[in-house]
């Protein structure tokens, strides 16, 4: 019982933080996130016995973490108008230019279609090959290497052509 | 490699180690160029993904799985404490259960002679000399019954019956009245794995063992109870089943 509680500390500290981001993105909702990633970490907890190989932890949490995700699917979403209201809200306020940039950025990711959004949050915050994301979402590579190219040349447009609001920043 | 197929592969994956790509970067400086832009892009995509996580997140998982393992911790013990007493009084227990049930763990004691002035020890102050018990033989007959033994007749005046654990193992104990304090004698399977000894004492108590047919018997009491005379009852008015 001692080592299963140990095991399992061990794969909080290294992972909450990505199985949080994962779940932001996935929800827009830093409270049903944080719900997402308690009741991940609780099965994890439960079934943890069954996962054999420490690497394949993440991918293991991740497929939990959607499993969980699905179930709420009714839970009414963040409406993406509001949040533009929110972040827009945010940049109105004395930020830096890079600040600026970073909250356009994350505006811009949230107005992702899905099917674009997620494989590129697989990539970078999951750290997983396009082989990885096509298993995981039950793609196949060449789809899944398609939607990370759309994902990124959207993004690559969005900062070039957006002006950024010139309110007072310092420096 | 044409600029479109560079551009697809950087665009899906900027961190890209594959050689024809290196090699495509090396001969070629616009697609370097190109591909130190997406670098540079990557790096404001990853900051912005890069959200804010509560803190305290990791101690709250921590502790919300503390608290659903001691929840389950607490029920588990309950049961445990039940199972254990240490006199338990079983009902129509089968022959078959006593004699091939073995004893699952190792004993903290190794013999047989530091378990009983041990029992005996932590348990006398239940009994009194003069308290005697209301049993019939033919009660006291279903006890000793899973061990595979009868009483003819009565060895004692009884002070008390019933069952109790050696360990891990079932035994049955008897108390009866000795000439100034009770006599303890315990009936247990005799496949256990205590080390028989046939005699025993410390600096209170002494006592005896015998092995019988399906059991060993032993007896404990105090330094004035002469033993041999309760060994000889034993033998006389004990018989064990074929």
């Amino acid at each position: 019982m001692a080592s299963k509680q140990i095991r399992y500390e061990a794969l909080v500290r290294a992972l909450h933080s990505d199985l949080y981001r994962y779940a932001y993105w996935l929800c827009h909702d830093k409270h049903v996130a944080e719900d997402l990633v308690q009741e991940t970490f609780l099965r994890a907890w439960r079934a943890l016995d069954s996962l054999k190989d420490e690497k394949a932890a993440k991918s293991w949490l991740i497929t939990i973490l959607r499993r969980e995700n699905a179930r709420r699917f009714e839970k009414k979403r963040l409406e993406m108008s509001e949040y533009d209201e929110m972040s827009i809200a945010d940049t109105s306020s004395t930020s830096t230019e890079q600040e600026m940039e970073n909250q356009l950025l994350r505006n811009k990711i949230s107005k992702l279609p899905e099917e674009y959004r997620e494989p590129l949050v697989l990539q970078i915050i999951g750290g997983f090959s396009g082989d990885e994301i096509a298993s995981l979402l039950d793609l196949n590579k060449n789809t899944v290497m398609t939607r990370l190219f759309r994902a990124r040349n959207q993004l690559k447009d969005a900062l070039e052509n957006e002006p950024l609001s010139r309110g007072q920043h310092s420096g | 490699m044409d600029d479109l197929q560079f551009r697809r592969i950087i665009y899906g994956d900027p961190n890209c180690m594959d050689a024809d790509v290196l090699q495509a970067k090396k001969d070629d400086p616009s697609k370097q160029q190109f591909a130190h832009e997406i670098d540079h892009l990557e790096q404001k995509i990853n900051t912005a993904l890069k959200v804010n996580v509560p803190d305290e997140l990791a101690n709250r998982l921590i502790l919300q799985q503390v608290l659903a393992s001691h929840q389950q911790q607490k029920r588990k013990s309950r049961i445990q404490l039940a199972l254990a007493a240490s006199v338990a009084f079983v009902v129509g227990l089968s022959v078959n259960q006593f004699k091939s049930a073995p004893a699952y763990a190792v004993p903290t004691y190794a013999t047989i002679g530091e378990y009983a002035l041990a029992h005996t020890h932590n348990e006398e102050h239940m009994f009194q000399n003069n308290m005697l018990a209301n049993m019939s033989l033919a009660s006291l007959n279903q006890k000793i019954q899973p061990f595979g033994g009868h009483f003819n007749q009565s060895i004692g005046n009884l002070i008390s019956a019933g069952y109790c654990d050696f360990g891990n193992i079932k035994a049955l104990h008897l108390e009866y009245q000795g000439l100034h304090k009770p006599v303890t004698v315990f009936v247990i399977p005799n496949d256990n794995p205590l080390t028989m000894q046939a005699s025993f004492a410390d600096a209170k108590l002494h006592g005896s063992a015998e092995k019988f047919k399906h059991a060993d018997v032993l007896i404990v009491a105090d330094k004035q109870e002469p033993l041999g005379k309760w060994q000889q009852t034993v033998k006389n008015n004990i018989t064990w089943s074929i």
